[in-house]
């Protein structure tokens, strides 16, 4: 492997505060959440045996090795398990500092490498020019205001890579700026000039080489003029919101609001700025890993389903701070695919069982990765963003 | 390390990707739930008894030591392979094969999670009591292997009280079932009762069939708190010998009660010594008369303050408290040592009096939490096992708990088993000739001693 970042120095596993992994007791509790583990049952993938792996190194009983590397990518640094563990683990950050280790010695697997080498060359996840970003705004009926809004914006848009790059995905932007324009949002659109916000760097352990991209994106969106900034990918609003602020000076982001979508839903809904139509169907909501676990943003798109005339909400067996991950997390897909497309399946089985018709999501990723288990399971429930079902029920729009 | 042939020939069995061999996997089942570990020379995941019996074959022709595991929750180090040899890790076996509601029983793959199998059986409108803290994440293999408890077993007993047939591997590969549907069955020893708690010495469980019961209507939960420990104490006798009938009388000391609250952040109050949980179940009238009762009995034995739970969640989130400790205690020092002394529950007060007086003996921390009712108590040590000194003493402390569970007429363990931590203390509970008659068993259902070797029976010479 011929990373530039193999010639930096190797930082050891040991080097790290023991004290990470001292507080592990073992119990096994992070078993019962761990969606791989659930899987496979194999304890070397669960939580508690990646702890015990990465103690190992510390306490050199182990050598790290390609084998031990991806035992550390076959994870979708869910967080579930530093939700559970009742003695305070931050398998978080043991998890994040393993694989940072893991790139400083030159044992990222490729497929990872090639993803991270794509993002700093191209700006964005799938290497497309990025000039291109603005392809979902292509068949709508009018351009988007935000191309060309005039006076003060409220909030820039960052679309981020998925919606703006996958055509699978272009509705969710589609959606979410005929929302702000039946609303009267001045919003502002970067298009080209926005770049990855660099959180799959930070997942593959590199996370100082996002550092460039941070500082681009915040220059970007201060140059709308707008003091806040909307994202509808809640990987994005966790990188900018949680992140940033470790990786940039002091200041840098001063006065910026960061906000997900779901909360200016709820914001615009509150405020009598959205009426919806009835819609009488049973749907359940799907908590994404960072817009909830990682950020505590549970009740906006709560909210906003509730204040949808004859909706029933109902709950899956686990949600909110225990909600489980569709298997779209952590670049597992790219690392391992047939893993990541097993992993849908429990949660489509729990949507089910809560007796919902439709799963609604705030997070791209999610919805590719619920709708693509979905078909392949052959599963009849509708997997839709928040930003779409709003569109949808305004009142005022035709049935869809 | 393992002869190669010998490897291939596992892998021909369950299949290349279900033998694991690599240094990482040698960590990771290492370890059980407690503070020791060991590794394995390999680890085998079996897919069907068939496979289970070809491994077996295997291991008794070549004398390789077979260590049984489910999910590594035990407490007695039961499942960690001391000697070496092959982890034989029974997870994939994890099918549900039937929910028979004609006679109220289910039967499911030794390797299926224990609360998978009783969300199976209140789908249907039942109940299957056995409810370990582990629930979440321990098999109900291994539940049947060390014959794991719970809070309800104050009123429902322990998971041995549920299981009606085995199917088992024997030690040279031979399948055999045991016991059966018919509720009433004398015929032969008892074979079941014999292989309950047998902690994988005698041979490898693959299957289970438990009996179920009606679902109680109702639950009622209500959580006492007493500034003296003693008042707790007296408190839980006068409970038991009321008719308040409860499912479970809980204790937790202050220890544990900071403990949980620093881990939670619920509000517990941390100027008390202790917290009572009592539960009462049945139809409605029952559950709260007896609630009613026992928050009365409390209040009479000096509690300061006793909620009643009006609505489920509030007291799921009692519980919570409750069910947290024992993980929590890795926020106090890195290691414990967690037992499960039991003793007659009229002796709890005293039994809880020597505790401290050991704990305060050896200079250590003892977390005091557990099922007082039924006068199973887990004293948690708590200690650094990096230090020797302390490791040392906490030995000694080890011993001297056991003599004082024993000296009030109790024993080692009520729920977790002997696995290698109290094999030392077993003659001491049991008595020689108990001993020798356990190890003539063992000696006819596994003469090659390939079966977790080393584990209940203390070795021959050692004191």
């Amino acid at each position: 492997m011929t990373s530039d970042r193999v010639e930096a120095p190797v930082r050891t596993v040991g080097a790290v505060a023991d004290e990470l992994y001292l507080k592990c007791i073992r119990c096994g509790k992070c078993l019962s959440v761990c969606p791989v583990y659930r899987e496979t049952r194999i304890e070397t993938l669960s939580p508690r045996g990646k702890v015990a792996l990465y103690r190992a190194v510390g306490e050199d009983d182990l050598e790290i090795s390609e084998v031990y590397a991806g035992k550390f990518y076959t994870c979708l640094m869910c967080d579930a398990c530093r939700e559970a563990c009742p003695s305070g683990v931050e398998l978080d950050l043991i998890l994040n500092k393993a694989r940072t280790d893991l790139a400083y010695s030159g044992l990222m697997p490729e497929s990872l490498r090639r993803l991270d080498e794509t993002i700093i060359a191209a700006g964005n996840i799938s290497g497309e020019d990025n000039e291109q970003r603005l392809g979902w705004t292509a068949n709508l009926e009018s351009m988007p205001i935000g191309l060309d809004h005039g006076g003060q914006a409220e909030a820039a848009y960052f679309v981020g890579c998925v919606s703006a790059l996958f055509p699978a995905s272009y509705s969710i932007p589609q959606s979410l700026v005929r929302v702000f324009e039946r609303a009267g949002v001045n919003y502002a659109l970067i298009g080209g000039d926005e770049h990855c916000c660099g959180y799959p760097l930070f997942l593959n352990g590199e996370g100082e080489r996002a550092l460039a991209m941070a500082h681009h994106n915040v220059e970007a969106v201060r140059d709308t003029g707008a003091a806040r900034v909307v994202m509808s990918c809640p990987s994005c609003y966790h990188m900018w919101k949680h992140i940033y602020p470790e990786l940039l000076d002091n200041g840098e982001l001063d006065g910026l609001e960061i906000v997900h979508e779901t909360e200016m839903l709820a914001e615009l809904a509150k405020e009598g700025r959205l009426r919806f139509k009835p819609w009488p169907v049973t749907v359940t909501y799907h908590d994404s890993c960072d817009l909830g676990r990682k950020s505590g943003i549970f009740e906006a798109p709560r909210h906003v389903l509730r204040a949808i005339p004859e909706l029933t909400l109902v709950e899956m067996a686990d949600h909110h701070e225990n909600s489980l991950c569709c298997g779209g997390g952590g670049n597992l897909e790219t690392y391992d695919r047939e893993l990541a497309q097993a992993l849908p399946r429990r949660r489509l089985q729990q949507a089910q069982d809560a007796g919902a018709k439709y799963i609604v999501v705030s997070c791209q990723q999610c919805k590719r990765t619920l709708f693509g288990g979905a078909r392949r399971e052959r599963i009849r429930i509708r997997t839709m963003d928040l930003a779409e079902v709003v569109s949808e029920q305004l009142e005022g729009e035709a049935d869809a | 390390m393992l002869d190669p042939q010998i490897i291939d020939e596992l892998k021909s069995i369950v299949g290349e990707r279900y033998v694991l061999t690599s240094p990482e996997d040698l960590v990771a089942y290492s370890y059980d739930a407690t503070f020791t570990s060991a590794r394995p020379n390999l680890i085998v995941l079996p897919d069907n008894t068939q496979e289970v019996s070809e491994i077996l074959k295997v291991a008794s022709r070549e004398l390789i030591p077979v260590v049984p595991r489910g999910m590594g929750s035990g407490l007695a180090a039961g499942s960690i392979p001391f000697g070496g040899g092959m982890v034989l890790a029974l997870t994939r076996m994890d099918r549900l094969l039937d929910v028979d509601l004609d006679n109220m029983m289910a039967t499911a793959e030794a390797g299926i999670i224990a609360s998978e199998l009783a969300d199976a059986v209140a789908r249907e409108g039942y109940f299957y009591p056995p409810d370990t803290t582990s629930v979440h994440y321990s098999t109900l293999g291994g539940n049947v292997a060390c014959n794991a408890g719970g809070a309800r077993c104050l009123k429902y007993g322990i998971t041995g009280h549920y299981v009606m047939a085995l199917e088992v591997v024997l030690a040279d590969g031979r399948i055999m079932r045991v016991g059966g549907k018919a509720t009433k069955n004398v015929t032969g020893y008892d074979l079941v009762r014999l292989l309950v708690g047998s902690e994988g010495t005698l041979a490898i469980i693959t299957e289970v069939t438990v009996r179920f019961i009606a679902a109680p209507e109702v639950e009622r939960m209500a959580q006492a708190i007493f500034p003296k420990l003693t008042d707790a104490g007296k408190a839980i006798n006068a409970v038991l010998a009321s008719g308040a009938n409860p499912s479970m009388v809980e204790i937790m000391d202050e220890t544990a009660i900071k403990s949980v609250e620093e881990y939670l952040r619920i509000g517990l109050p941390l100027d008390v010594e202790a917290i009572l949980l009592i539960q009462t179940d049945g139809d409605e009238a029952d559950a709260v008369r007896g609630i009613e009762i026992a928050a009365e009995i409390c209040r009479q034995n000096g509690a300061r303050e006793v909620r009643v739970a009006t609505t489920p969640e509030e007291g799921k989130e009692m519980w919570e408290a409750r069910s947290a400790i024992s993980g929590s205690l890795g926020r106090i020092r890195p290691n414990k040592l967690g037992e499960d002394i039991t003793v007659p529950h009229s002796a709890v007060p005293e039994m809880i009096a020597k505790i401290k007086e050991i704990s305060a003996k050896w200079d250590l921390p003892i977390v005091i939490f557990g099922h007082a009712g039924d006068g199973n108590l887990h004293p948690n040590i708590l200690f650094d096992k990096r230090d020797p000194e302390e490791s040392e003493r906490v030995e000694s402390a080890v011993g001297d708990l056991f003599r004082a569970a024993v000296e009030v007429g109790g024993s080692l363990s009520g729920e977790h088993g002997v696995g290698v931590l109290k094999r030392p203390y077993l003659e001491m509970a049991m008595g020689a000739v108990a001993v020798e008659m356990q190890r003539r068993i063992k000696q006819a259902w596994d003469p090659k001693n390939i079966l977790n070797p080393g584990k209940i029976l203390p070795t021959k010479g050692a004191k």
